[in-house]
């Protein structure tokens, strides 16, 4: 496996767009509920927790390992338009991306990020397990970007956060790697409800 | 006295309905039952366009090892609402899992609006809702869930609950939510998950011309206790609740429906009556 393909395809500057998305943050930060470096890094947590490690995480080891159609399940368990716009524009970007690389194209109609994110990853030959981290790795990393921007925090307020969700991540990918299909939920009520009021917040500076 | 855990042994109950159109009429064609899971006599308070059937399971709540099972086909044309005269529960389990599972195969329009569930502390509960629209099928409905019997300060502090919601239509997979909700969990508090409120719901709107112009409408109505928010997901509205009465909840789906009925059938929301009793 190639470090440099696995951190390539991990870094923000790879062209999908993810930096104008913030997945419910921006309405969290709006209601008030977070506020600070303190309830930033709970909300992310916890979004990381009940949502992107139960529903995204498991979905994506799936994607890269057998042929059934995930692809459907994932999009049909995004809760709202922001969520899933989001998802699919995202996977529409890293898909041409791909294609213009020589790479192939994502073998579903519609393909979701993790969809395109797993494709990838089989085709560039990174091992799963890798690959989630790295997945999970960007998603925090994109998160914490857009709390640092808008709540808004200072850079080593960012990187406390980062260091303090990232040592989770081995614990919880190994959660993650034991999940069995029955196991896979996207209970977020919070965050729904959050995601929901995005769409018609007046001032905004993300798309979800 | 109701005891948490009835000293029989568990239940199994099912009902299956058919709801068929004849001559301007939705009829109730078949019933098959087993068990305590009934369908009263059908009403039609709005003339023979909409059959009006109330489900009753008449233990009143489902407790460790009780599975129930509801199903129901509208047949092309017909048009029911489906609904039950009181709050379901689940009961504390000493042990087993209960279980529900409902699912309906809609050809014509649906609607299924049932009132709230209570989770009473310690259940171990899994319920299973499945619907399968074809193409020019309708369907409205909603679930509430309380969790904990709140009105005696009792939390859910224990126990398990599971759920999972799956609509299709063409078989297709438009919406999906499973949830694994954990007494005394952290989802239970987290600002993500619950925010610490016990009441939960959401109203779920599938029909060909669920548009942006009832988007717009349905963002009108707020609760008078908790947070609402509606969202349009291709091919399916939904609204949510999260609170703390299943009361408030319950108004705002109402009102949400007000809107919808008439948009998406034509037809005007007459509440049934079994609500105000």
């Amino acid at each position: 496996m190639s470090l440099a393909k696995l951190l390539q395809l991990a870094s923000p500057t790879l062209p999908v767009g993810a930096y104008s998305y913030s997945g419910g943050l921006e309405a969290a930060i709006e209601a008030g509920t977070v506020h600070d470096a303190a309830s930033a890094e709970r909300w992310i947590g916890d979004v990381l927790e009940f949502s992107v490690a139960r529903m995204d995480a498991p979905i994506l080891l799936r994607m890269m390992s057998d042929q059934k159609d995930w692809n459907e399940t994932y999009l049909a368990s995004r809760e709202t338009a922001e969520l899933r716009a989001e998802t699919v524009q995202m996977g529409y970007s890293l898909n041409r991306l791909l294609k213009d690389l020589g790479m192939g194209e994502v073998p579903v109609s519609e393909p979701s990020f993790p969809a395109a994110f797993a494709y990838a990853a089989t085709q560039w030959k990174i091992e799963p397990e890798a690959a989630l981290q790295a997945y999970l790795w960007s998603w925090l990393e994109n998160q914490v970007m857009a709390a640092v921007k808008t709540v808004p925090l200072g850079q080593t307020d960012g990187q406390k956060i980062l260091l303090s969700l990232g040592n989770g991540l081995n614990v919880l990918v190994e959660k993650i790697k034991k999940m069995q299909d029955d196991d896979i939920g996207n209970f977020a009520p919070g965050l729904v409800l959050m995601s929901a009021r995005h769409e018609t917040q007046y001032s905004r500076l993300f798309r979800s | 006295m109701r005891l948490a855990e009835p000293l029989v042994s568990s239940w199994k109950a099912s009902l299956a309905l058919d709801f068929s159109f004849a001559d301007q009429k939705t009829i109730l064609s078949r019933k098959i039952h087993d068990g305590p899971l009934v369908v009263q006599k059908p009403l039609y308070p709005e003339g023979g366009g909409v059959c009006h059937a109330i489900i009753v399971h008449p233990p009143g709540g489902i407790a460790g090892g009780d599975e129930l099972s509801l199903t129901a086909r509208m047949e092309k044309g017909a048009s029911a609402l489906l609904t039950t005269p009181g709050a379901a529960k689940w009961y504390r389990s000493a042990g087993p899992w209960a279980k529900q599972s409902v699912a309906f195969d809609v050809e014509g329009t649906l609607e299924w609006l049932p009132q709230e569930t209570i989770v009473f502390d310690g259940a171990l509960a899994h319920s299973e809702y499945d619907v399968n629209l074809v193409d020019g099928a309708g369907l409205i409905g909603w679930d509430i869930v309380c969790l904990g019997r709140t009105g005696s300060g009792e939390r859910f502090a224990h126990g398990k609950l599971r759920t999972s919601m799956q609509v299709r239509r063409d078989g297709k997979l438009l919406w999906l939510e499973r949830g694994r909700i954990d007494g005394g969990s952290r989802l239970l508090e987290s600002p993500a998950g619950l925010g610490g409120e016990p009441v939960f719901g959401t109203l779920y709107a599938s029909f060909a011309h669920c548009d942006k112009k009832i988007l717009a409408a349905m963002r009108e109505p707020s609760p008078i206790a908790g947070r609402g928010a509606v969202t349009l997901l291709p091919g399916i509205l939904l609204a949510r609740y999260i609170g703390d009465s299943s009361e408030a909840a319950r108004r705002y789906f109402t009102a949400l429906w007000r809107i919808l009925r008439p948009a998406l059938t034509g037809r005007q929301a007459i509440e049934p009556r079994i609500w105000r009793t």
